[in-house]
């Protein structure tokens, strides 16, 4: 007797012809099959109704410049239900990226050239970060320090990168908080050298934001 | 038999191991990219027209203006007119919304002093050719207005302006702006109307230079035969307008400039003139 709805070639691999062999083995394959599923991860999406903020600082010496923007978006996909610490970081994703042309540095005509020069917004209109979670250790009871590894993606250039952000529960989901430095020239991106036009090539990117799990589908 | 059961269980196990990376994402992106607003010049003004450009909500502007009154042909005597005199203006703008900006500006030419109102009412030709139309209504006081026989003065001036703009290519800016000005001329003895039409054109040459020409065809009028025409490079910042001209009018605000000029546009009647502007955000 051959196991209903095994494929051909499998069922000349099947051991034994024992049909009471073949159903004790068939269900425990079943249940090893059936075990991930009570521990599946988590997934999280970036909520758009919080106060969310990405903002990237150039702190040349004779001028400060600040873009702003709270159009971020993307998921933390976890292997738990909840963040740990010394959790296991397989599997794990982080996706976000930022809606460039949305970033606002408080004048027009800059923010023009910003999209227009620069960031070339009508080719690359999003930066992203596709990432996993590296690490996570406890800092204090619900607050985590987590370094995720991926690609940032600015101006089309990848880069690899190691970005440390401090995560603390908030309600069912968390607020996320990461800080890192770049440089524009990694990415491609000219700096003005005109007079008057003071951006410098590292710029300070933070990224405020918070996730909560993903509805139901 | 047990090396079987072992493959199949591996086998079927496999799948076990990278269920965690396949896991198929939810989330999707709930919203398109922020669309990018289109824009024509670059600038609210070109030399002295208006276009439809405007400030952002909040966005300060502030304006230092010359017009140099020796021509250039005067030469090394008079520095090339950099000697001066001068006609100043200094104005401030304000954008109360992001497409409409009020406007308060002086000329120390009659002791003109300026207010007016600009909105942007229509825009187009986001996916093929840029197309933006705004309009300008204000009114100016002159604090030296000429006593006229009668021993009265006409202090005041009343204007519309309507500037269409359309970006041929990805480089060239091209704009009409006809104008109506009621009391053109302080010391006529009676209150005139005005009519003027002007064509204003810029190449962006580069992401921050660019070249500029403007020219505001007028009615012939005792001291202002001739129509005022300007030409010149702007150099454009992160916050500014830097515009070094040459022209052949003196006149600065509009209800000053769009009456036209005593001089022709000949090359010894050109004067060196800048206008410079500065974003400030509040």
């Amino acid at each position: 007797m051959r196991p209903l709805n095994a494929p051909r070639g499998v069922r000349s691999l099947l051991p034994g012809r024992s049909p009471t062999g073949i159903r004790v083995f068939l269900l425990v394959c079943g249940l090893l099959a059936g075990l991930p599923i009570g521990v599946a991860g988590q997934e999280f999406h970036v909520d758009p109704d919080a106060d969310n903020e990405v903002r990237f600082t150039s702190q040349a010496p004779i001028e400060e410049v600040v873009g702003i923007t709270d159009r971020i978006d993307g998921y933390v996909l976890l292997n738990g239900p909840r963040l740990e610490a010394g959790s296991a970081t397989e599997g794990t994703q982080l996706y976000l990226e930022v809606d460039l042309a949305s970033l606002d540095t408080g004048l027009g005509l800059r923010n023009r050239h910003m999209r227009s020069n620069y960031l070339e917004v009508e080719e690359f209109p999003y930066a992203f970060f596709n990432a996993t979670i590296g690490r996570v250790e406890t800092v204090a009871a619900g607050m985590f320090r987590v370094t995720a590894q991926g690609v940032l993606n600015i101006h089309g250039v990848d880069r690899e990168m190691e970005v440390p952000c401090d995560v603390s529960e908030r309600g069912e989901g968390y607020r996320v908080r990461c800080t890192f430095n770049t440089l524009l020239s990694d990415f491609d991106i000219k700096i003005p050298r005109l007079m008057f036009l003071k951006l410098a090539n590292e710029v300070r990117l933070e990224l405020d934001f918070t996730v909560q799990p993903a509805p139901d589908p | 038999m047990l090396r079987r059961g072992l493959l199949i269980t591996a086998m079927l196990l496999v799948p076990l191991g990278v269920r965690g990376q396949d896991r198929p994402v939810r989330w999707q992106r709930t919203s398109d990219a922020t669309e990018i607003p289109i824009f024509v010049f670059h600038s609210p003004q070109s030399a002295n027209l208006p276009t439809a450009e405007t400030l952002l909500k909040g966005e300060w502007q502030f304006e230092i203006s010359h017009r140099f009154f020796p021509p250039f042909s005067e030469g090394y005597s008079a520095l090339w007119g950099l000697d001066g005199p001068v006609n100043n203006r200094l104005g401030l703008a304000y954008g109360f919304n992001d497409r409409g900006m009020v406007t308060l500006q002086r000329s120390n030419l009659d002791d003109n002093l300026d207010l007016n109102v600009k909105v942007r009412v229509f825009e187009a030709g986001r996916e093929s050719t840029p197309v933006m139309v705004a309009v300008v209504a204000g009114t100016a006081w002159n604090g030296t207005a000429p006593v006229l026989s009668d021993g009265s003065t006409r202090a005041w001036q009343y204007y519309g302006q309507l500037t269409a703009n359309v970006l041929l290519g990805e480089r060239f800016a091209l704009g009409v702006v006809p104008s109506f000005l009621r009391n053109p001329v302080l010391d006529a003895d009676q209150a005139e109307n005005a009519f003027s039409l002007g064509i204003l054109g810029q190449v962006y040459v580069s992401q921050h230079m660019s070249v500029l020409g403007e020219w505001n065809i007028s009615e012939e009028r005792t001291d202002f035969e001739y129509d005022a025409a300007t030409f010149g490079i702007e150099l454009e910042t992160g916050g500014h307008f830097f515009k070094l001209m040459a022209t052949n009018s003196l006149r600065l605000n509009p209800a000053q400039f769009v009456v036209g000029t005593p001089y022709s546009f000949a090359p010894r009647e050109w004067r060196f003139s800048f206008n410079v502007t500065r974003l400030l955000p509040f």
